[in-house]
């Protein structure tokens, strides 16, 4: 092999010519230099979008900003004004509704959906395809799916009629709208959580079930002593991961409740998003953004933690 | 005796219930593309009316031509295929890097990518467009595909699957006088085709699904993409559910066939994205 290469280099003076620099450095170091040339492309592009802007965020919470005139420097005013805004205080509380709302049912149900699919019957890869369907369907029609299915006269009210109960305007009324959306989190969410637990119990191997078995455990017991256990690093991943994802809800808002009636639905990214784009107050919506962001970064650290100590290694 | 053919027919009844459990899923969908195929007054109709009396196919044609759909179509998909070569570009090489060579800071740097993943466009919408302002960007394709171009999550799913690929054909290629990016682009990238697929599904669908980020960045009827035009049309002209209807059944085509033709690939890197380390 090393043959071959020695007489291609040979008879190929001028590429090593052009290359002289390059190959006379020690190899070790050639290959650090080509490492990190490798990476540096996507590093730049994330330091330019990512840390830049971040770091921005927390500048920008100091000043005062509203595009047109230059930036003041005001200090801590941003997030005094946003502690001091009822309006702030409601997002916090319909965002944490929300997450909770959606996150907790998501959960549970994605375990159990994701159980059924792993059993064996007739049709298994076609049942699973129906499932998992939906998750490639983009937001914006799932929104406009049900804000026609949420209509007055739309189907969920007429399907109500049937077992006598009565017209609700569901997404302009306050105490449905938030419910409304809720569910169309948990509708959207679980078969998108069930692909990841479906991978985490198909990783589970089978002899352990067949040890359990012989042991005289039940499903139940089956399920208690085996599945959970070793699905724990799986579940953690997805209870931090629905809650993010929860947390970041914004589309949905916007085009069905337009954050009404009366604030109900406003969640936190809708408040940032209104206070920066619709009423250029920049500076107090980079210091909700960094609220926002210590809530993520919060669970994240938790995340790490729950997976060192619960993880296997 | 009885014992096993009771729980045969349990397991037989979860069965069923499992299939009919599709229809809570996918009756949404289901009343979407029946709907789009009737005429204004059947789709509230009570008692309620599953399939149209006549299809009325019309619907697509005019709600389509009403509105600049053809436009926003074309955006958005300039706008996603742009976005997932990038992907596939940039994250396949970091990943390389991350995975078979070794740097000064190479973990520092890595945690810092990994970092970017609780950087969500929703925390950092402000200062991005500020960002993006400063680089006169605002109502370019430029402006709408630069933010999106290099995921995290793309880094990290290639840098996983390439640590996996053996070192031995890396040094093969490198002893037969192949250039270093020579090795990336011949031997790396035609052993990733797996993971290629499944990040290039999820970063198309993820962009062609962008909501929040173009509505901020173009104000131009010329620049809008396929979500904008779609929230606009309903803003307007909410009482024509039935056109409406045809126009979401239009935009979720792409994602669909997409996901019925690579479904094995969607479904793993949903999969691989619940792997940590």
């Amino acid at each position: 092999m090393s043959l071959r290469a020695g007489s291609r280099a040979i008879g190929d003076k001028s590429r090593i010519q052009s290359r002289r620099f390059w190959k006379g450095r020690p190899f070790h170091a050639r290959l650090r230099t080509a490492g990190f040339l490798f990476v540096l492309p996507a590093l730049l592009f994330l330091l330019i979008f990512k840390f830049l802007p971040m770091l921005d965020a927390l500048r920008l919470s100091f000043f005062k900003y509203d595009l047109m005139s230059a930036p003041v420097f005001i200090g801590l005013q941003n997030y005094h004004t946003l502690w001091n805004n009822p309006l702030f205080h409601q997002a916090f509380w319909v965002s944490a509704k929300y997450m909770f709302g959606v996150s907790i049912p998501e959960w549970i149900l994605a375990l159990g959906l994701a159980i059924l699919l792993n059993r064996r019957m007739p049709g298994r890869p076609l049942i699973r395809l129906a499932y998992f369907f939906p998750i490639a369907m983009s937001q914006i029609v799932v929104a406009m799916v049900w804000k026609f299915l949420y209509n007055p006269l739309g189907l969920v009210n007429n399907l109500l009629s049937y077992i006598g109960i009565d017209r609700v305007n569901w997404l302009s009324t306050e105490a449905t709208a938030l419910p409304a959306l809720i569910a169309i989190g948990i509708w959207r969410g679980v078969p998108l959580f069930a692909v990841i637990y479906l991978a985490g119990l198909q990783s589970i191997p089978r002899e352990y079930y067949e040890a359990a078995r012989m042991d005289g455990a039940g499903p139940w017991q089956r399920f208690i002593h085996v599945t959970l256990p070793l699905l724990t690093p799986t579940i953690l991943f997805i209870v931090v991961l629905s809650l993010i994802s929860a947390m970041k809800v914004f589309l949905n808002p916007l085009v069905m409740t337009e954050g009404g009636p009366n604030g109900t639905t406003r969640v936190l990214p809708y408040f940032i998003y209104d206070t920066g784009f619709a009423y250029f107050r920049m500076g107090e919506a980079a210091a909700a953004s960094m609220v926002l962001f210590c809530f993520v970064l919060g669970l994240t650290l938790i995340q790490l933690r729950l997976l060192r100590q619960g993880g296997p290694s | 005796m009885s014992k096993p053919a009771a729980l045969r027919w349990g397991g037989r009844l979860i069965t069923v219930l499992t299939i009919a459990g599709i229809g809570l899923v996918l009756l949404p969908y289901f009343w979407m593309v029946s709907s789009s195929l009737k005429t204004g007054s059947e789709v509230f109709e009570l008692p309620i009316r599953w399939l149209p009396e006549h299809l009325q196919w019309a619907n697509y044609p005019n709600a389509l031509s009403r509105w600049s759909f053809g436009t926003y179509f074309l955006n958005s998909t300039v706008v996603a295929v742009a976005v997932m070569i990038c992907n596939l570009l940039f994250c396949s090489l970091a990943g390389y890097g991350f995975a078979k060579f070794r740097f000064r800071f190479r973990e520092a740097w890595f945690i810092l990518v990994l970092c970017t993943l609780m950087l969500p466009l929703e925390i950092v919408l402000v200062p991005t467009y500020l960002v993006v302002r400063q680089l006169g960007l605002v109502d370019t394709y430029a402006g709408l595909i630069a933010p999106l171009a290099v995921d995290a999550f793309g880094i990290f799913l290639m840098r996983q699957y390439i640590r996996d690929l053996p070192d031995s054909l890396i040094e093969a290629a490198r002893l037969d006088g192949c250039s270093e990016f020579g090795i990336f682009w011949r031997i790396i990238l035609p052993n990733c085709k797996p993971a290629l697929g499944a990040l290039a599904i999820l970063s198309f669908r993820d962009t062609w699904d962008q909501f929040l980020w173009p509505l901020i960045v173009v104000s131009k009827n010329a620049l809008k993409t396929f979500p904008l035009g779609l929230a606009q049309m309903e803003g307007i002209d909410s009482a024509a559910y039935h056109e409406i209807m045809a126009v979401a059944v239009v935009g979720m085509l792409p994602a669909a066939l997409i996901f019925l033709f690579f479904q094995r690939s969607f479904v793993r890197g949903i999969a691989l994205s619940g792997v940590k380390e």
